[in-house]
């Protein structure tokens, strides 16, 4: 059937006018589900007794994607069979299916991206998506729209599908979300600050460019974010540029949108209807499991369009039977609302079944309690055994009167008991090699075994120090729980504290509520009061100050910016030398901010400083001097505005922090002047700059600094004054007074100036 | 079977059609109607065999195919057997056997008002086609060849019906619906729809449209008819009751119409029903032949109210409710036949009594279960 349905298929496709590709990330890149991922991937892990790979492909196929490229890293042969195995392969099914089988090396989301690139899969804008999405999303509508902006302008490149759902929705992870500042009218994504649950963040910073672009944003702190891209063909590029890309939101979004050189653009589509999210770890791998059963993916509900093609009988209060009668419920047995039984499974006298998936040919014996866990195919569970919040992998045998507490994930082909006891958050997985039955892989699959298996062996090596009666039958291999390595970066997504939310059964209410408690004490004692919600304080970081605080004492952060600043004026140098124009000195001077990663400010800073460095002092003064100031000006005074955001208050007052320690203090007025001629600032400019507390010197040590810092601010006052009386004189002619007429008396009102400094 | 690379092409098309309909990406009876027919049509044109038998088969397994698809579906299933049994009426006809036309159709007697004479024109085989010849091994196509084109043709007779369905049922709107009667419907139906405005040309009344949530299909409906001229109200379901006293009729759309003489509708058609009983307000149902569903059990199954997703009625964005809270959002209710008085279809009008005569006369026995 092979080549024939193919060229049919292909023929079909060439009708089209362009086909929509989808691009599966099928590798999770961490490790959260182990040990039930030892010997299987993740994305064919069951939820609701179908693969977690045939929701995703279900999904897609909802939004009429043609072709599925499914990048495989870990276990790739067994993703392999099992698609060639599915309906999806089979003629008629309308889509194509492409696995591709990505190197070992493959670490990161931007790993796979990059292979993507090499490897020219995709032609045009395609979908990216993670193998573990359950959705009914249209995504088509989402790609048109998409298009549409393409079409208008070339600069978006991503957009971005995200599910409204509430901060505290269940379905949403707490450990690993994220604040989208958002435009309203256009839904552009201005910003994107991921957010954990460890270490807790109480503020989320908005760099102020944005507000002064976007006079409306949106800050969202509700959104589950599905991992569902459309991108465009040069997103594969961005990555193959940026070879430090790991993981799409963190560092290539954040990236995009904090980059002064890519000019690129990324939106948000907001999803009103439908429902996404992404089976990222235990815990929502419980929440979608419910999500599924209370019909929220609907139509991808079991009774329905099953991805993995099974009839369910949809019973009242959300119960789902096998259709085809080979489900044994014994009359003195319990189904709960919201279960889900998978045929040929029998469940004995006095069993209790709680919203709970039960998969194919299991066994539930006689008084065993089952309450919201999920068990996969083929297990038994003995007489009297209690199990709770748990995930129970396929093959597994639980003897009679085991208790399994809440949390605990056991490995495929685990014997527990009898009469064991599983403490919470226990993890089992069958001891490696412990029948000469294993003996017979083959070889390409005891690769995948040998790759798989390195931490198990560590966690195998470690049992001696374990003692947990595990019942006289047991082959099974504890592993340790989760302890913080010493090395361990907070950081990251994967630390352990932040782990335990992921963690299906831990509310982790310790962690939540003591740490924000103490680190809201330690740092600043107003943020705890007013949040005692989830709300997100945002900060505005008040740029113009941070110009003041360069410290005297060679901070590792002041060594760099001491180099930053050489480099700078290296850099100018070999401009003014060459004589370059502004625009190429621009480039350079935004590249080496990009290397040594320094506020705006900064920047700013060292190139007036380099600027008024390079005029020379003419003795005598007088018109020959002013000449001079004025051609150094008009040369270099427009680079001040290329470097990457135009503020001239803050040049000023750069340039009154350069003048009061260097030579060219009597310089200053003129300079201002000069610039005031060449329009890079304008007189409310130099009002302002006269109004705030930058002006004054505020928190220089007194001295010489200080002083000369007050002599040009003086300087400023004359202009000021000057400034006045030409409006007084203009007024009566042309009507332009206005700047005049609301700002015409501060000039010595010293006492405002302090409120003012947040309004900056 | 599959090898050869016509039935490959056959399974395309009812693959795509499958799928569409898991998917929802084909609502409503008549669109499904309409596509089960083009996608038998082309099954049938392509199919090969040599006898009656083969050729029933064959369009079973494919009508088996799209009612495991999508079982609420109702009218793909009814558009299969209805196609059976045109095929069956037709090879009956060609080859000769006698035609065993019931002398009573309820369908004939309803339209035409007296029993007739059955003028049964016992076509002679020999007329204009070549005598039919099955499981001729000399000439294996013979079978095939004659039959074909009157099998189109018959297949080509029920989409006739299929388009014409709203003109016929609306054909005699005006003998329902008097001048200033007051008519209370709700959810948008196609077929109310043109039936309503149908009556429109010939009568002045006044239509109150329930908004039907959580669907708010009646909105559309308020909108379509107060666009045609009609006097219309949209009321809030919960005023259904309270303004039952002053109705005249109720006149609901069929989801499906069953055996019994009960009926599956969107949900609020019981309230809607019980409400007109509890006044004796006539009941009223429009609905094409395609709905009429030769099952009658159906309502003992839970899931055949076919159940939405909550998030009509309950936000995803109420996250603390979301996860205490178990809704259901039934699509359809079912109405037992004693709170309906008439159904009006292309067939004629007939009380639910006798809807399982006429459902005897469109289908075959032997296709009840495919």
């Amino acid at each position: 059937m092979g080549p024939k349905s193919n060229t049919g298929k292909e023929k079909l496709l060439d009708d089209e006018a362009e086909v929509l590709q989808a691009v599966i990330l099928a590798d999770s890149f961490n490790k959260r589900f182990r040990p039930l991922t030892t010997r299987k991937p993740r994305c064919l892990l069951p939820i609701c007794n179908a693969p977690l790979l045939d929701w995703t492909f279900e999904s897609l196929a909802l939004a009429g994607v043609q072709e599925i490229f499914v990048i495989c890293r870990s276990h790739p042969q067994q993703i392999k069979a099992k698609i060639a195995e599915s309906r999806w392969s089979k003629p008629g099914s309308g889509i194509k299916i492409v696995p591709i089988l990505t190197a070992k090396e493959t670490f990161s989301p931007g790993d796979a991206m990059r292979d993507i690139y090499t490897r020219g899969l995709v032609t045009g804008d395609f979908v990216l998506v993670m193998g573990d999405l359950v959705s009914n999303i249209r995504i088509d509508e989402v790609v048109k729209l998409h298009k549409e902006r393409r079409k208008e302008n070339k600069d978006v490149i991503m957009t971005m599908v995200v599910k409204e759902s509430g901060a505290k929705h269940r379905t949403r992870s707490k450990a690993d979300s994220a604040v989208f500042a958002l435009d309203p009218v256009t839904s552009e994504c201005l910003h994107y600050e991921p957010i954990m649950g460890y270490p807790p963040s109480t503020v989320a910073s908005i760099p102020r460019e944005i507000l002064i672009e976007h006079p409306d944003i949106e800050i969202r702190n509700d959104f589950i974010d599905c991992s569902i891209d459309i991108c465009s063909v040069e997103v594969p590029s961005l990555f193959q540029d940026n070879f430090d890309y790991l993981d799409i939101r963190r560092d290539f979004v954040h990236g995009v949108l904090t980059s002064d050189l890519l000019m690129k653009k990324i939106h948000c589509y907001v999803a009103k209807d439908g429902y996404a999210a992404r089976v990222q770890d235990t815990k929502s791998y419980e929440s979608i499991s419910k999500d599924i059963l209370s019909r929220w993916t609907f139509p991808l509900v079991p009774d329905n369009n099953h991805p993995a093609g099974h009839l369910y009988e949809h019973r009242r209060g959300n119960k789902y039977i096998d259709k085809d009668g080979t489900v044994i419920l014994a009359r003195t047995s319990t189904v709960g609302n919201n279960c889900l039984i998978g045929s040929s499974t029998k469940v004995s006298d006095n069993a209790q079944i709680i919203s709970s998936v039960v998969g194919q040919d299991c066994f539930i014996g006689e008084g065993a309690i089952i309450d919201n866990s999920y068990i996969f195919s083929g297990t038994t569970v003995g007489p009297g055994c209690v199990i709770e919040r748990s995930i129970i992998g396929s093959d597994v045998n639980i003897r009679e009167n085991t208790r399994i507490d809440k949390g605990s994930l056991i490995g495929d082909g685990v014997i527990v008991g009898p009469n064991a006891h599983l403490e919470a958050f226990g993890r089992l997985s069958k001891k490696r090699a412990s029948g000469p039955e294993d003996g017979d892989e083959n070889d390409g699959e005891e690769d995948d075994e040998d790759y798989a298996d390195s931490d198990e062996e560590e966690v195998e090596a470690a049992q001696d120090s374990i003692t947990v009666d595990l019942g006289t039958d047991s082959n099974a291999i504890v592993w340790p729980h989760g302890v913080a390595d010493e090395d361990e970066d907070e950081d990251d997504v994967e630390n352990a504290k932040n782990q335990r939310f992921m963690r299906i059964g831990d509310s982790a209410s310790d962690l939540a509520y003591s740490d924000a408690g103490s680190e809201s004490s330690g740092q600043e004692s107003e943020s705890s009061d007013d949040d005692g919600d989830f709300g997100e304080r945002i900060k505005l970081p008040t740029s113009t100050s941070t110009s003041l605080d360069i410290p005297d004492g060679a901070s590792p952060d002041a060594i760099a910016e001491e180099e930053f600043r050489n480099e700078v004026r290296l850099s100018l140098e070999r401009a003014f030398a060459e004589n370059h124009s502004v625009d190429n000195a621009a480039v350079e001077l935004k590249t080496l901010r990009m290397a040594s990663n320094v506020p705006l400010s900064r920047v700013r800073e060292a190139v007036v400083a380099a600027i008024v460095e390079r005029i020379k002092i003419i003795d005598g003064g007088g018109a020959p001097q002013r000449q001079e100031i004025f051609h150094v000006i008009s040369r270099w005074g427009p680079l001040i505005d290329r470097i990457g955001g135009v503020d001239p208050v803050e040049t000023i007052s750069a340039l009154q922090t350069h003048c009061s320690s260097s030579t060219r203090l009597l310089l200053f007025g003129q300079i201002v002047a000069a610039l005031y001629q060449t329009d890079i600032v304008e007189e409310s400019d130099i009002r302002k700059w006269h109004e705030s507390p930058v002006s004054h010197g505020l928190g220089l040590p007194p001295g010489e600094r200080a002083d000369n810092h007050k002599k040009c601010r003086e300087i400023g006052s004359r202009m000021i004054q000057q400034f006045d009386e030409q409006d007084e004189d203009s007024e009566e002619t042309e009507d332009e007074g206005e700047e005049g007429s609301d700002e015409d008396d501060d000039e010595d009102e010293d006492s405002s100036s302090e409120e003012d400094e947040g309004s900056d | 079977m599959a090898s050869d690379p016509q039935s490959a092409a056959n399974q395309r098309i009812v693959e795509d059609l499958v799928s569409r309909l898991r998917r929802r990406q084909l609502v409503g009876s008549r669109a499904a109607a309409l596509e089960t027919l083009l996608v038998l049509r082309q099954v049938v044109s392509k199919a090969r065999s040599s006898n009656i038998n083969q050729l029933v088969n064959i369009i079973r397994a494919v009508g088996r195919r799209l009612v495991e698809a999508q079982p609420k579906e109702h009218s793909v299933g009814n558009t299969v057997r209805k196609v059976l049994h045109h095929i069956r009426e037709e090879y009956h006809t060609a080859s000769e056997k006698p035609v065993v036309e019931s002398s009573f159709s309820i369908a004939k007697f309803v339209l035409q008002g007296q029993p007739r004479k059955q003028t049964t024109i016992v076509r002679s085989g020999s007329e204009a086609r070549a005598p039919l010849k099955e499981n001729d091994p000399n000439d294996p196509d013979s079978f095939a060849r004659v039959l074909k084109p009157v099998l189109m043709e018959a297949i080509q007779d029920v989409f006739d019906e299929l388009e014409t369905v709203y003109d016929n049922i609306s054909k005699n709107a005006k003998d329902h619906i008097h001048s200033d009667e007051i008519i209370l419907t709700l959810g948008t139906s196609k077929t109310v729809d043109s039936f309503l405005k149908a009556a429109a040309h010939y009568r002045n009344y006044t239509v109150i449209v329930a908004e039907t949530a959580p669907s708010y299909g009646g909105r559309e409906m308020a909108k379509s008819l107060s666009s045609a001229g009609i006097s219309t109200f949209l009321v809030p379901d919960s005023s259904i009751y309270a303004l039952m006293s002053r109705v005249n009729k109720v006149i609901l759309g069929a989801h499906a119409i069953l055996a019994n003489g009960g009926m599956f509708a969107t949900s609020g058609s019981l309230l809607a029903a019980t409400a007109a009983r509890s006044y004796s307000t006539p009941v009223v149902v429009c609905a094409g032949q395609f709905k009429l569903t030769p099952l009658w059990n159906l309502y003992h199954e839970h899931g055949a109210l076919d159940f939405g997703d909550p998030s009509a009625v309950l936000g995803f964005d109420e996250g603390d409710l979301v996860e205490k809270v178990d809704v259901i959002n039934p699509y359809y209710d079912y109405v037992r036949p004693e709170l309906l008085d008439v159904f009006i279809t292309n067939y004629g009008d007939h009380p639910p009594s006798s809807i399982y005569r006429l459902l005897k006369e469109t289908y075959d026995d032997e296709d009840n279960e495919l």
